[in-house]
């Protein structure tokens, strides 16, 4: 079908089944189940998982398609929030590195959202350094692995029913060496989730505890002792899902929501505003023309690689550079909780831990130059061939 | 249509890329900007066998019927090499304003020639005391044909064997060798870029056919993009350079570029010239298709490249520490031309108007 179609075949859709943006949302809060029933119907429709395979569960069509749905769907609020981890992350990493059985058995339930997931990479004193991981994985007699440790940050975790956990399986070699990658049943009773209040006074992310949780041993993702290369892909399309997203209308900090908001509050004559509004667009459209570049780089044979982090950064420094052009475009309204500004404000306040979640914007720029640029390795790096059990962790 | 370079602009990056290496690297457009020639004929003559100043003109004007984007793509690669040419202002800005104009006879005429190389056009429109560019009343008078007044930061003005000059009342075509017609080279910030003043005193104009508002408004969307598509290349240089130092200069026993006081800024100029790069294939692609959009990302473009250059330029010499400063290093080429692209052909402030304007806040 040419992406034509497909467009509208999916706008078609979306007017019928979603919400569009209308820049006064503040009620839009939809329950796990209405996201769940929403999923299942968008899959039903065709239009979940649309360049993945079809044997999956994926609709088997080109990035050219997923461009047409992107752009149609940026106009609406689809409550797919509970989604964007699992089918952004581990699901990629499974369709890449998974076993067959592990593809036919979590794929198509990530698709219709009967399965929810998360990422458990980060530690409490590992943050963007993840392979300094210290939570266990040892095997038992019967070959089934336990699980012991603590990971944090982790998005979703208090609904998810699967998580993809690195774990390290052998403290005897270097830290990147020893890590194992596996799927861990959220339900299982050692696992203990406690939600983590942030700045914002929410509770976006969990800590979550593991105590002797028993996985089976075709529960690894890859190879045993290959988490590192298994991480390393997750972080790629992490990278290019919270970075080099389309643009959305209904983004707070975005040049839509920006220009009406200043429109309605009668600030959008002043020239200074005029011009900020101008550099937000500027930038909000680089981006998204940037993730573009890059999959249709990816289609034509050039990896994405280290640059999905200079899209991760951009991303993180756009948030962090429109906050600043928000206090300019809507002025004092930003010091409110209430009113027409609000979403703004709490958006300013959100911005920095969007900009750290997924690996700091110093470990990017690190990935960017050393990967990227060829500059040497960071002198930080150096214990990279010091066995796990002989690193120094903490002061 | 894709967003990336296709088969056939691979290939004419490559030659040019090859051309800069054999025939223009950076010590020899020293010599040029330190000579009194503004370019390098033999330079100009072989991107003229090549067919690139007639990439964008239609075959039926003598052209080589490409694409706009096609042109782009040479120019960033010229850009890349800080390769002094009269291209910009003739295929760019003289042949745009051509294009743009309903003048049968005077595309018949120039087209041809600017599209070989043979002629140069040259687009007079900035005024003194104006920070602004493209559509805007003119102090330059006509009667009966005969213009008077003062152009300035004309654009390869000196070497023009045709200006299109913006006057009160529509554009003109003057013909360099006319009578009344002074041009003066200026001595230049930008040693790549040749600028001029155009006085005219009563010298004899022929009046271009078309829309003199529409036709600069397209010529000032292609300026801006043509402009970011050579501020792109060349902030890859300046990133490039800045890269090979930071590995090969030694201080505290490392390579600069360990540290991150170093490696940070390299890779906020690279993530920077990403978001550039992407804004300029986005506009080259509206182009190419004539999308309505074109002014849009066309503004948005050059409202990127032209500061990121400046900053990308402003490090390479920072982080270059005391060397970067010096006469012998090419940093200040870049930043000569960087601040130079910052400035023409309307300065930020106007180019951030621009774009308010044409998304309708």
């Amino acid at each position: 079908m040419p992406a034509e179609e497909f467009r509208a075949k999916a706008l078609a859709w979306l007017k019928e089944n979603a919400r569009p943006f209308s820049g006064d949302d503040g009620d839009y809060n939809p329950t796990l189940q209405e996201s769940k029933d929403f999923q299942k119907k968008l899959a039903e429709a065709g239009l979940a998982g649309i360049t993945w395979p079809k044997e999956y569960g994926g609709q088997g069509l080109g990035e050219d398609e997923l461009i047409a749905f992107n752009e149609a769907a940026a106009d609406f609020l689809l409550p797919v929030g509970p989604f964007v981890i699992g089918l952004g992350m581990p699901a990629p990493t499974i369709l890449e590195l998974g076993t067959e059985e592990q593809k036919k058995r979590h794929i198509p339930k990530m698709l219709t959202g009967e399965e929810v997931w998360c990422q458990l990479f980060s530690e409490p004193n590992g943050g963007s350094d993840v392979a300094s991981l210290q939570t266990t994985a040892t095997r038992t007699e019967s070959g089934n692995w336990l699980i012991n440790g603590q990971k944090v940050w982790t998005s979703g975790a208090q609904f998810s029913d699967f998580g993809a956990i690195l774990a390290r399986t052998d403290p005897t070699v270097p830290r990147h060496a020893g890590i194992t990658m596996f799927i861990v049943d959220m339900h299982h009773p050692g696992v203990t989730v406690r939600p983590l209040v942030v700045a914002t006074g929410d509770a976006p992310f969990n800590e979550v505890y593991f105590d002797d949780v028993e996985v089976p041993a075709d529960a690894v993702i890859g190879e045993v002792n290959a988490g590192w290369p298994a991480a390393v892909v997750m972080l790629r399309n992490e990278r290019v899902t919270i970075g080099a997203k389309g643009r959305s209308r209904s983004a707070p900090l975005g040049f839509d929501a920006l220009a009406e908001l200043a429109k309605e509050i009668g600030t959008n004559e002043d020239s200074g505003v005029r011009r900020k509004l101008a550099t937000v667009y500027a930038r909000e459209m680089a981006m998204a023309h940037f993730g573009k570049v890059l999959h249709e780089g990816a289609l034509a044979g050039k990896e994405i690689g280290a640059r999905g982090s200079a899209a991760k950064l951009a991303g993180a420094e756009f948030g962090l550079w429109a906050s600043d052009a928000a206090e300019e475009i809507v002025g004092q309204d930003v010091a409110l909780l209430t009113g027409k500004a609000a979403k703004v404000a709490k958006s300013i306040l959100a911005g920095p831990g969007s900009a750290t979640a997924g690996g700091s914007n110093e470990i990017q720029r690190n990935i960017v130059a050393e990967r990227v640029l060829g500059l040497p390795k960071d002198p930080g790096a150096a214990d990279r061939k010091t066995p796990f059990n002989q690193l120094k962790l903490s002061k | 249509m894709t967003l990336i370079d296709n088969s056939d602009q691979q290939a004419l990056a490559e030659t040019i890329q090859k051309l800069i290496a054999d025939r223009s690297p950076l010590s020899k457009v020293r010599e040029v900007a330190l000579s009194d020639d503004p370019y390098d004929a033999d330079v100009w003559r072989r991107i003229s066998d090549l067919g690139v100043p007639g990439l964008a003109i239609p075959e039926e004007f003598g052209g080589a019927g490409g694409t706009w984007a096609d042109l782009l793509v040479a120019l960033r690669e010229l850009g890349t090499g800080l390769v002094p040419s009269p291209l910009f202002a003739s295929s760019v800005l003289a042949a745009g304003a051509l294009l743009a104009s309903d003048d049968a006879e005077a595309k018949s005429q120039w087209l041809p020639k600017i599209a070989e190389g043979a002629a140069i056009g040259a687009l007079a429109i900035s005024e003194t005391g104006d920070a602004t560019w493209g559509s805007r009343p003119s102090s330059v008078t006509a009667n009966d044909g005969k213009l008077s007044g003062t152009k300035v930061a004309v654009l390869n003005g000196a070497q023009a064997d045709v200006l299109v000059v913006q006057a009160s009342d529509g554009l003109y075509l003057v013909e360099a060798g006319a009578a009344g017609v002074t041009v003066t080279t200026e001595e230049s910030l930008d040693l790549t870029r040749s600028i001029a003043t155009v006085v005219l005193d009563g010298a004899e104009g022929r009046k271009l056919a078309g829309d003199a508002d529409a036709i600069l408004d397209r010529v000032t969307d292609l300026a801006n993009v043509a402009l970011a598509a050579e501020q792109s290349g060349a902030i890859t240089s300046c990133i490039n350079i800045t890269t090979e130092y930071a590995n090969i200069r030694y201080s505290f026993g490392l390579p600069i570029g360990a540290y991150q006081g170093v490696k940070h800024k390299l890779a906020d100029a690279y993530t920077e010239w990403s978001l550039v790069d992407a804004s300029v294939r986005s506009a080259s692609q509206a182009l190419t298709t004539e999308s309505d959009e074109t002014p849009v990302a066309a503004a948005a473009a050059r409202v990127l490249s032209s500061p990121a250059y400046v900053r990308a330029a402003k490090n390479m010499m920072l982080l270059h520490g005391g060397i970067g400063f010096t006469w012998e290093h090419d940093a200040h080429l870049f930043y000569r031309n960087a601040v130079t692209g910052n400035v023409l052909l309307g300065g930020p402030l106007f180019q951030q108007d621009r774009l308010a304007d044409k998304l309708g806040v």
